[in-house]
């Protein structure tokens, strides 16, 4: 593996030579709230141990609302007018772990059979600069989920901080190369050796469960009462599936944009709320937020595996740290894993 | 506790109540979740400390629990104000819930579902109902406890102070960031209807996209519908997780429900509610 | 390539089935694409309105008819309800075909007993079109089909011609209560008409479609029957929006009912979470 050193000072020529090779620079913000583009290289705000912002990147690669393409009701019939996609460069600068594989887990439902472009293009013009993390509370648990805090999986370039003022930076995919190359006059060589010490190093969040353990649990148990705990509390709303890194389902709705003309939108959705699954005919499959509830698990720890192989979920504990009645999704696998061994 | 945990005991054992919706310990020190008790072995496990943020008015109108019975419920003197105000709105039978009141001493202020141990919530700065204005059980007493200076008042001031095209860039600048999740709507104990007007599609009133524009309607509709009916709470902005000052807004219109109409919302059984009263002394000159 | 943009369709024939329920004859305005266009009996697509949204309904007609296709649906919400008010002449936009199909291929040489209730006979006409313009591959065919009452029948002419071919046996019934007093056809529910009107499983196919109720009450009398879970097939109508296995409404288990489905085998249908 590639590896490389670079001084926070560098780090933020670096920065600024990116923001005039017109790249757009994505950050956590300082409240903690939402990721930010920035437009001067002293905003350059990162460490290992910032807390997760309540919402995650992915809005800049999965749009909370977005035009797929306008039209023209004119006398002569419609005129359909393309929406343009965005050309845009975007670097995620230091995402935490958690953060940096959501692109690659969404893309796999994203491009199977059918490919979103939408999704596609901002897909392709990121580059995730991704960082060791150094933050733990009760709400993370990564380490189940096949990640870890010192994971590179999903980013393009690695940031390690070796001291107060000093960085070695792994190349992580030939994108990533290609990235940096450009620039390589503000790096010096590294080398692996040492930050796989650092490494070594880390404390890692306790694993609380395994992750087969609860996808064959919810396969055999569907109509388990245990979901009815976490069902009758939740409020049925969208914070959990809005903040989550990894969520992506949405709607498409049209809305006017001036006399005779409109687009239609594609919307952030979630299978949480109760016209989610509502038929025309009033039939609703998913009736009570029980069934909702267990759908999140369910796709989150199974179906999506089954389907795609990847567990729907980083570990990154947003939604658990925001949920208004404290639902917990981390300790609920925790709980499930617990009734699996006790088989119950 | 014990005190709470033996009147639960009592009420599910002689079948007083069906059930008691009220808080249980969560995962991890210092925090409470929403707990459904329904037998002694749950009434044990009730808990009620400065971490019992949560309105849990909001469950009584939910249809796994409305009507089915006469539900317990432990709740703050705010909580209570939801409650009178629901059966005020005719959403839930007086007859149908059990309050077990409980005197309070602040809780604390809540960062996601971590806490900030040393400050008071927002909501309990100059509270009038420390303990609440209608219970058939009361437990615990009220101290004195320190109150920090009501912050919310001096910001809405604040933005008062601004002309109308900079409160328009403040508020813009906030409702940008709104993502639709309407969790806001969902915490909140008034927002009970069974269809909100933002899930209405024939004719579609709000637009559903959570750009700029569809979020100016959103929130300001909102709040249009809680004025005169807002117990201040402080629920929703507490769950918004773009951290959107809600309670600007609200606070401000039952400012104005005292001014222009002396009224407060949750306030007693007796005083009927604002918006669905008619009093010939009501100002007409808004009418023009 | 925009994979949530639609091509656009002309009107060129309606026909008011119900006070409530409508069919549109369409073609493709892209000559090209009109040429090129080809589907399988079973499959939907995304019909719209621009200004007021999308729709899934199933392609109606037969792929054994080229050149246009028909769709019918029922006013039931914001879409259908502006959909009902176009005339012949305007255009809609389309997205599809999408989704899977029915096995005609392995449905020849066998008997194919059709069931359907109410706008459940929509994707059902498409089959029975394509099995009986292919009539000699397929053995006997039997049809039955109800709804609530008589006024509610969809395909009217159509059912009077299935019922005049003499090799395909036909019954229509509508809900006790729901006959005129001219009608001439079966009283009672769809699941008693199959009970009385099939005699045998063997070698046949049984496609089923119609509202979860008929449904759930129809499977028991084909199993007493004799038929085999996997030559019971039927399509579910769980909400739908992108059709295209992205948006995640019509996720039911493992599977997305728009990429994966919409035709299942009752055999498929219960290894699924109940949730359709
Ligand atoms: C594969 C497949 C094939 C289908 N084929 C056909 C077919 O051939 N013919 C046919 O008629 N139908 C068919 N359907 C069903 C059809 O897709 C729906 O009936 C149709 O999309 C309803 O669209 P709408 O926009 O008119 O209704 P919407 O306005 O979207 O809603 C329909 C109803 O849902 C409820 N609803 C919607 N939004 C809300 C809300 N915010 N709050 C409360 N209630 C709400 C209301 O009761 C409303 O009347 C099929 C469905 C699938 C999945
Ligand atoms: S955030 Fe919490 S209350 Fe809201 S839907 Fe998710 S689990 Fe339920
Ligand atoms: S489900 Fe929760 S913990 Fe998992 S990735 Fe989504 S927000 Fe993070
Ligand atoms: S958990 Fe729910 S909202 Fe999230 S991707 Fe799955 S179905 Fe969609
Ligand atoms: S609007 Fe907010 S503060 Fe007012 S009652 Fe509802 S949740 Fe509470
Ligand atoms: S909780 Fe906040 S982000 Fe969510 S809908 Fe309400 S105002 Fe918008
Ligand atoms: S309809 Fe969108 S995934 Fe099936």
């Amino acid at each position: 593996m590639d590896e490389k050193l670079i001084t926070l000072n560098n780090l933020k020529i670096f920065a600024e030579e990116l923001l005039k090779a017109n790249y757009t620079l994505i950050l956590q913000d300082k409240q903690g709230i939402r990721w930010e583009k920035i437009s001067n290289s002293d905003e350059l705000h990162i460490s290992s141990k910032l807390k997760p912002t309540k919402a995650s990147f992915k809005e800049f690669v999965f749009s909370k609302t977005e035009p797929i393409f306008y039209f023209n009701n004119k006398n002569d019939g419609v005129e359909l007018i393309d929406s343009n996609l965005s050309a845009e460069k975007m670097v995620f600068f230091g995402s935490k772990p958690c953060d940096a594989k959501s692109i690659n887990i969404m893309s796999k439902v994203f491009n199977w059979d059918y490919k979103d472009n939408f999704f596609n293009t901002k897909a392709e013009n990121s580059i995730v600069i991704g960082m060791l993390c150094e933050y733990r509370d009760e709400f993370c648990f990564c380490t189940s989920v096949n990640l870890s805090p010192v994971s590179s999986d999903g980013s393009d370039l690695f940031l390690i901080p070796t001291d107060e003022n000093n960085f070695a930076i792994r190349i992580v995919t030939e994108k990533g190369r290609e990235f940096i190359q450009p620039f390589l006059k503000l790096f010096a060589e590294g080398n692996p050796e040492t930050t796989d010490q650092i490494f070594k190093k880390i404390n890692l969040p306790e694993k609380g469960f395994e992750s087969e353990v609860i996808r064959s649990w919810i396969g055999n148990n569907f109509e388990h009462k245990y979901f009815e705990r976490a069902g009758e509390i939740c409020l049925g709303c969208g914070q959990c599936a809005f903040v989550c890194p990894v969520c992506h389902c949405f709607d498409i709705v049209d809305e006017e944009c001036g006399y005779s003309c409109g687009r239609r939108m594609k919307n952030w959705d979630a299978c949480q709320f109760s016209l989610f699954t509502l038929h025309g005919s009033g039939h609703n499959p998913r009736h009570n937020q029980t069934q909702r509830y267990r759908q999140r698990i369910s796709h989150k720890f199974k179906y999506y595996v089954d389907k795609f192989d990847e567990i729907l979920c980083t570990g990154c504990g947003r939604c658990s740290r925001g949920c208004p009645v404290g639902i917990d999704i981390g300790q609920i696998a925790k709980e499930v894993h617990s009734l699996a061994a006790n088989k119950v | 506790m014990n005190e709470l945990r033996e009147k639960a005991k009592e009420l599910l054992l002689n079948n007083t109540v069906k059930l008691i919706i009220g808080y249980a310990n969560g995962n991890g020190h210092n925090r409470t979740y929403p707990f459904i008790a329904r037998n002694a072995a749950d009434a044990n496990r009730l808990v009620f400390n400065e971490y019992c943020v949560n309105n849990l008015a909001v469950y009584l109108t939910r249809k796994e629990f409305k009507g089915k019975g006469i539900i317990g419920i432990v709740a703050k003197g705010c909580d209570v104000k939801a409650i009178i105000q629901l059966i005020q709105e005719n959403q839930i039978n007086k007859d149908e819930v059990y309050i077990i009141g409980m005197n309070c001493n602040g809780a604390v202020n809540q960062l996601d579902n971590s806490f900030e141990k040393t400050t008071l919530a927002q909501k309990c700065i100059n509270c009038t109902v420390r303990t609440p204005a209608l219970y058939h059980a009361l437990i615990g007493t009220t101290k004195d406890i320190e109150e920090p200076a009501d912050t919310l008042g001096e910001k809405i001031k604040e933005v008062e102070k601004l002309n109308a095209d900079s409160r328009w860039d403040f508020w813009e600048a906030q409702f940008e960031k709104c993502i639709k999740c309407y969790a806001c709507r969902q915490v909140c104990p008034l927002c009970y209807c069974e269809q909100c007007i933002v899930d209405k599609t024939v004719p579609r009133w709000i637009e559903s996209s959570a750009h700029t524009r569809g979020n100016f309607s959103w929130n300001i509709i909102r709040a249009f519908h809680l004025s005169g009916r807002c117990i201040g709470c402080g629920e929703c902005e507490r769950v918004c997780p773009m951290d959107i000052p809600l309670s600007m807004l609200n606070r401000k219109m039952s400012i104005i429900a005292k001014k222009e109409f002396d009224y407060s919302a949750g306030v007693s059984l007796d005083s009927p509610t604002l918006v669905g009263t008619y009093n010939m002394k009501d100002r007409q000159d808004f009418i023009k | 390539m925009n994979i949530y943009k639609p091509e656009l369709m002309v009107i060129k024939n309606i026909i008011d089935e119900t006070k409530d329920t409508r069919t549109f004859k369409l073609q493709f305005k892209d000559e090209e694409i009109a040429k090129s266009f080809s589907f399988k009996a079973g499959q939907f697509g995304e019909y719209s309105l621009f200004g007021e949204g999308e729709s899934t309904f199933c392609i109606a007609s037969s792929p054994t008819r080229s050149g246009y296709i028909e769709c019918s649906f029922k006013k039931v919400g914001k879409v259908t309800s502006a959909l009902a008010k176009l005339d012949v002449g305007d255009v809609i936009g389309f997205r599809g075909p999408y989704g899977n199909y029915f096995p005609i291929e392995e449905m020849k040489g066998k008997n194919v007993l059709f069931i359907a209730g109410g706008i459940g006979l929509a994707p059902v006409r498409c089959v029975i079109w394509n099995v009986l313009d292919l009539r000699k591959d397929f053995k006997a065919v039997t049809i039955v089909y109800g709804a609530r009452s008589v006024e509610d029948l969809i395909y009217k002419k159509e059912l009077d011609e299935w019922q005049s071919m003499p090799d395909v046996k036909t019954f229509v019934t509508v809900d006790p209560g729901g006959q005129s007093n001219d009608w001439k056809g079966e009283v009672g529910f769809v699941p008693a008409i199959v009970e009385k009107a099939v005699q045998q499983s063997e070698n046949t196919i049984a496609i089923v479609c119609g509202p979860p109720i008929m449904i759930k009450f129809t499977i028991p009398v084909l199993t007493k029957l004799g038929f085999a879970e996997e030559n019971i097939i039927t399509t579910l109508e769980n909400r739908m929006k992108c059709g295209l296995g992205k948006c995640g409404r019509c996720n039911v288990g493992n599977v997305y009912v728009c990429k994966d489905g919409p035709v299942f085998t009752y055999q498929q249908l219960k290894t699924l979470p109940a949730e359709y």
